[in-house]
């Protein structure tokens, strides 16, 4: 346990070091606010998703205890199920080709660089195991991931955030007149989503909230 | 029959009538103009900058940027430097980028320094770019692009020689090295219109004898030595970026917001300009909130005239009764009238919309550059004053059936 805490310093030292040599930034975090940004060309419709881990479980520090391992857990299933979070009108004809489910653990930046590829989120931390999370049968044996409670080495203050990319492909495009948002159901705790959209035709931007779940994309596609 | 009793009727009391139909034209007119300002700042602002993906600036709020680069209102953003800018260029998503240099003026124009590619790359209205009406682009270091406001309201011509000033205020200028006007473009109805367009070098170059916002004392390096100098910028306010696909749009937007050596910011232009219209759309409505209840005053104006008008009419209705108008003809004749009065209004304060939007418009464009667009009226404007008639007719009831009464009680004698 002692090594662990020299180890920490050691590695909070080398962070300053190194911070010190570029400029010091930080990203905005604001509980009660989730991003999503839609990107349409073609026949492709592509989603972000990044929520504040208050938003969703109602933490923001590593899950270390079983039940707030378990409490991470649940939510990432329910992302996996893109139906809790969002559905597309029927007739626009989207099946799902791609989707990729993690948490970023926020306390170094550095680690954003490899966001652009989205296959590496899985290996993100410790979050190895969330690649199972396509079969969904074996969930239930998620609470006994006991080796999660010896990672010391982050920090305690970081704040968490859910990412979830789902890409469709559509056969009928120009039918999504309306995006809805189940997600203010399926998580009673969030707040609002500022979304981001753009198409071939522009962008725009929207501000949605839970007593309006839906963003009305009329001649915007 | 009943038409032309009303309408006479109405005649005999022009002066409180005129009165009326006056103050509801105006609060019309007060209603419509907040609702053709509010779409045509929307549709000018929409129209002004289109195809771009990206703009890139240093970290400010996407609102200031997009303001600052496009409109060139509000307050200046930082610069970024020419490496970052160079990084941008060279990433894989990046299809291309124009880079754009405020800061001088010309006679309270703005001085914008680009490249050629910013006259193709521009676009305006969904796919309109800017094209030259006289002359030619930059070819010399010193050639200058005037948009079509700046040439119209200076009068110049092409050959005209122009004195570009530091910051907005021409205290200091940079005249040892003058322009000449090479080209002037075609109206846009953008703020190019309201443009001094140089390239990149020519602002590297007047500033080749400034140090930290002012002249060099007793420096003064020839023009020909400038020529010679290695012009380029060491830095740009904001660059414009097309990707190559919209699917990598985020991708990018990220890497720039998160570029560990400068401070940046990359904003989407329109979700930007959405943002800015939810600040605004407040006070939008409550200006739109306003002039209802303006609306609605006037209506209940019209009433208490109408009633006010009821007892002096008693005799005149007397007489309709006794050439053998029923009550409920009273009834007819009294929301005729209010059907007429509003008609006239509406009338009138089209009339009045007209001549005030005509008489504003040069000013809110170039005090603006928000060119509000005087055509017809929309079918929107139809529903209002349909809207209005109703409520003018349901607002006349009341001195109606109080016409009504007294008809019935009085009959041909008044008991006044």
């Amino acid at each position: 346990m002692k090594k662990n805490i020299y180890y920490s310093l050691l590695i909070s030292a080398m962070v300053s070091v190194s911070a010190a040599e570029e400029t010091r930034q930080v990203d905005k975090h604001e509980h009660g606010v989730g991003e999503l940004n839609i990107a349409i060309e073609g026949n492709a419709i592509d989603f972000e998703f990044f929520i504040p881990g208050a938003d969703i479980v109602g933490f923001e520090y590593e899950a270390k205890t079983e039940s707030d391992i378990a409490l991470v857990n649940a939510a990432l299933e329910k992302f996996e199920n893109f139906d809790n979070i969002f559905s597309l009108p029927e007739s626009s004809n989207c099946n799902l080709v791609n989707s990729e489910i993690g948490i970023n653990q926020d306390d170094d930046h550095d680690e954003h660089d490899d966001h652009d590829d989205h296959d590496d989120h899985d290996d993100h931390d410790e979050h190895d195991d969330h690649d199972e999370h396509d079969d969904h049968d074996d969930h239930d044996d998620h609470d006994e991931h006991d080796e999660h409670d010896d990672h010391d080495e982050h920090d305690e203050e970081a704040h968490n955030e859910f990412v979830a990319h789902y890409s469709f492909n559509c056969g009928n495009i120009k039918e999504i007149d309306r995006i809805s948002f189940p997600y203010f159901t399926t998580f009673p705790n969030s707040g609002e989503l500022e979304v981001q959209f753009v198409s071939e035709i522009g962008s725009t931007s929207f501000e949605v909230e839970g007593d309006e779940p839906f963003i009305d994309l009329k001649g915007k596609i | 029959m009943l038409l032309k009793l009303s309408f006479s009727s109405l005649y005999a009391r022009l002066v409180t009538v005129g009165m009326t139909i006056l103050a509801i034209s105006v609060s019309l007119m007060l209603y419509m103009s907040v609702e053709k300002l509010r779409t045509s700042a929307y549709t000018s602002f929409t129209d002004t900058i289109s195809q771009t993906d990206l703009i890139v600036g240093a970290r400010a709020s996407s609102v200031q940027l997009l303001l600052y680069s496009v409109f060139r209102i509000g307050n200046a953003t930082n610069n970024i430097t020419w490496e970052s800018y160079l990084d941008l260029v060279s990433k894989e998503e990046v299809d291309w980028t124009v880079p754009i240099s405020l800061g001088d003026s010309h006679k309270g124009f703005r001085v914008m320094g680009t490249n050629k590619e910013f006259f193709s790359r521009y676009k305006y209205r969904g796919s309109q770019s800017v094209s030259i009406d006289k002359g030619y682009l930059f070819e010399d270091l010193y050639d200058v692009v005037l948009g079509a406001g700046v040439a119209e309201k200076l009068g110049y011509k092409i050959g005209t020689s122009l004195v570009v000033s530091h910051g907005l205020q021409s205290f200091s200028d940079h005249d040892d090295q003058p322009f000449r006007v090479s080209g002037i473009l075609k109206k846009t109805g953008t703020p190019v219109d309201n443009t001094v367009i140089v390239s990149l070098a020519a602002i590297e170059a007047i500033h080749v004898d400034w140090s930290t916002g002012a002249k060099i004392p007793g420096q003064l390096t020839p023009i020909d030595e400038i020529r010679e100098m290695d012009l380029t910028p060491k830095n740009i306010t904001a660059a414009l970026v097309g990707v190559k696909s919209k699917l990598t749009i985020f991708q990018l937007q990220r890497w720039i917001n998160e570029y560990p050596e400068e401070a940046m910011t990359a904003i989407l232009p329109g979700a930007a300009l959405q943002e800015l219209w939810r600040v605004v759309g407040v006070i939008e409505n409550l200006l739109l909130g306003i002039s209802v209840v303006v609306i609605f005053t006037t209506l209940v104006g019209m009433a208490a005239i109408m009633f006010s008008s009821l007892s002096e009419r008693r005799r005149e209705m007397a007489i309709w009764r006794a050439m053998g108008a029923s009550p409920f003809t009273v009834i007819g004749l009294l929301m005729l009238e209010a059907i007429f009065i509003s008609i006239l209004s509406i009338t009138f304060s089209v009339v009045l919309l007209f001549c005030v939007l005509n008489l504003l418009q040069p000013w809110i464009d170039y005090n603006y550059g928000i060119l509000v667009n005087i055509e017809m009226l929309a079918i929107k404007d139809m529903y209002v004053f349909a809207v209005f008639i109703i409520a003018s007719i349901t607002v006349s009831l009341l001195p109606a059936i109080r016409a009504y009464w007294f008809s019935i009680n009085d009959g041909m004698t008044i008991k006044l």
